[in-house]
């Protein structure tokens, strides 16, 4: 078995327990709809997120949002599996203006810097772990096209990548558990709720953007970096 | 309240824009754009979070996305041998007939043009190797089929020219620019006298321009013939074959080939 196998055996593995543990936890949290006209009132005081926004999202409907990173995880999977399957082409970079590799000189930080203010204040201000992770990604994406795709492939393998995006995924499974070992449901919140507006507050949310920060970077990065391997191939 | 209007008036506004742009990389922009109005809508209906996630969505990352998709299909990518008057570095712009008819062409189909230029002999490998559109730079095709690449129609009458075996070396003018590739080493030789050493033939454009940059080219003898300029487009590139081939048939009936042909060779 190739490396890539065995890593997509485990990365199937990880999302179907994902996945059955998403759905347990709600079939006997019993979300009602009615609660949800009670989600605004209460999201402050429940959660202790000043952005209430993220309190729902990361709190009450945390299964939801899981739901999301799941099948986003199952597209980043689909699309490498796939592609790798088609013979990729080697095309030689193409050159860029001064101007363009300048202005990415400038882009790319204030890109990662965004990413990981939205990702670090995603329960205080507006943002989150999606945004920023896409921001990210954008901002690598500036430099694919300046310098080229191996440029970045060299610094950063797609294989390792792959396998850290798994290994996030892993970690907020393993993360979700552990109200398990104290007698609660799995995805409840065992962490303070503090001080709402101080930046360790909100309970888990901020580890929950963070995490949900780098695996939509690193996922975003390998669909477009698998893209742009195999133009005109599909 | 007014400004969420004007703003929402503006989409439709901005993806008509879009939409009419014939030339891919504005059309990408003025989307980048109605993702940015679309952002500040949201903002002013107090949904900073999806304003935030359409910005980086629909400006930033899609945008981009699209931006390294047409980076080689939204540009022609020419390569050729400099040819003084037919295609060849002026100062700091591109000129010459070749050059003309290229531009035209890639502004009509929308494409940005991009030219590089290289050895004549690479010419051939660059466009069968993907990594090139068109190669220009007085070509001449020969009558048989070429591999994989096949000739447009010919922009150009030409003749061929042998000549003797040494030619004088000449005092070089002072005014004569640098050229690169195929042409710079015809200059070289063609000043040292030795240009038979590399070449048995020449065409009329090369044997002009090397007359003019001071090569002494004595006893020229015309080779029977219909010999034409042409540009290598790859067998497989069937439609921009086509497109061209119809572009050319448009320029040669409305007299335009031929107005370009006398601004450059009177």
């Amino acid at each position: 078995m190739t490396k890539d196998r065995v890593q997509t055996i485990l990365a199937v593995g990880i999302i179907v327990a994902f996945a059955a543990l998403v759905g347990i936890t709600y079939a006997n949290s019993h979300p009602h709809p009615a609660d949800s006209q009670q989600y605004l009132a209460r999201a402050l005081e429940e959660t202790g997120a000043s952005n209430r926004v993220a309190g729902i999202y990361l709190n009450y409907r945390l299964f939801d949002t899981l739901l999301e990173v799941l099948v986003f995880s199952v597209a980043v999977l689909g699309v490498r599996h796939y592609l790798q399957q088609s013979k990729g082409m080697s095309l030689p970079t193409l050159s860029e203006s001064e101007v363009v590799q300048t202005a990415v000189s400038f882009l790319t930080p204030l890109a990662l810097l965004l990413c990981s203010f939205f990702a670090i204040f995603g329960h205080i201000s507006p943002g989150g772990g999606f945004a920023g992770g896409v921001i990210a990604a954008s901002g690598l994406l500036y430099v694919a096209i300046a310098h080229g795709m191996k440029a970045i492939e060299t610094r950063l393998n797609p294989w390792r990548l792959a396998l850290a995006e798994k290994a996030i995924l892993l970690s907020l499974l393993i993360f979700l558990l552990v109200p398990v070992a104290v007698g609660r449901i799995p995805l409840s919140d065992l962490l303070p709720k503090g001080t709402p507006g101080q930046l360790l507050s909100g309970g888990s949310i901020l580890i929950y953007n963070i995490l949900i920060a780098m695996k939509v970077f690193i996922g975003a990065w390998l669909v477009i970096a698998a893209f742009a391997q195999h133009r005109g191939e599909l | 309240m007014i400004a969420r209007w004007i703003l929402l008036a503006l989409l439709p506004i901005v993806a008509g824009i879009s939409l009419a742009q014939s030339r891919r990389l504005s059309a990408i922009i003025g989307m980048g754009l109605f993702s940015f109005v679309l952002a500040a809508v949201y903002l002013l209906m107090h949904a900073p979070d999806v304003a935030i996630t359409e910005a980086t969505i629909g400006a930033a990352l899609v945008t981009a996305i699209y931006v390294l998709a047409i980076r080689r299909t939204g540009r022609l990518t020419v390569v050729a041998d400099e040819v003084p008057r037919l295609i060849a570095r002026e100062g700091d712009h591109i000129t010459g007939l070749e050059y003309e008819i290229l531009d035209g062409f890639a502004r009509e189909t929308g494409l940005d043009l991009s030219i590089q230029f290289v050895p004549l002999r690479r010419v051939p490998w660059l466009i069968a190797h993907r990594e090139a559109d068109i190669g220009a730079g007085g070509i001449i095709p020969l009558e048989e089929a070429e591999g994989a690449l096949l000739p447009t129609p010919r922009h150009l009458k030409t003749g061929v020219y042998t000549f003797p075996a040494r030619s004088k070396p000449r005092e070089v003018p002072a005014t004569v620019p640098d050229y690169e590739g195929y042409f710079s080493e015809l200059l070289t030789h063609g000043r040292s006298g030795t240009l038979s050493t590399v070449v048995t033939s020449l065409d009329l454009a090369r044997v002009l321009a090397l007359g003019r940059a001071g090569a002494l080219l004595q006893g020229l003898d015309r080779i029977d013939g219909e010999y034409g300029y042409a540009f290598l487009i790859a067998k497989r590139r069937a439609k921009l074959r086509r497109d061209y081939a119809d572009y050319l048939a448009r320029l040669s009936t409305s007299g335009q080939l031929d107005d370009m042909i006398k601004r450059h060779f009177s």
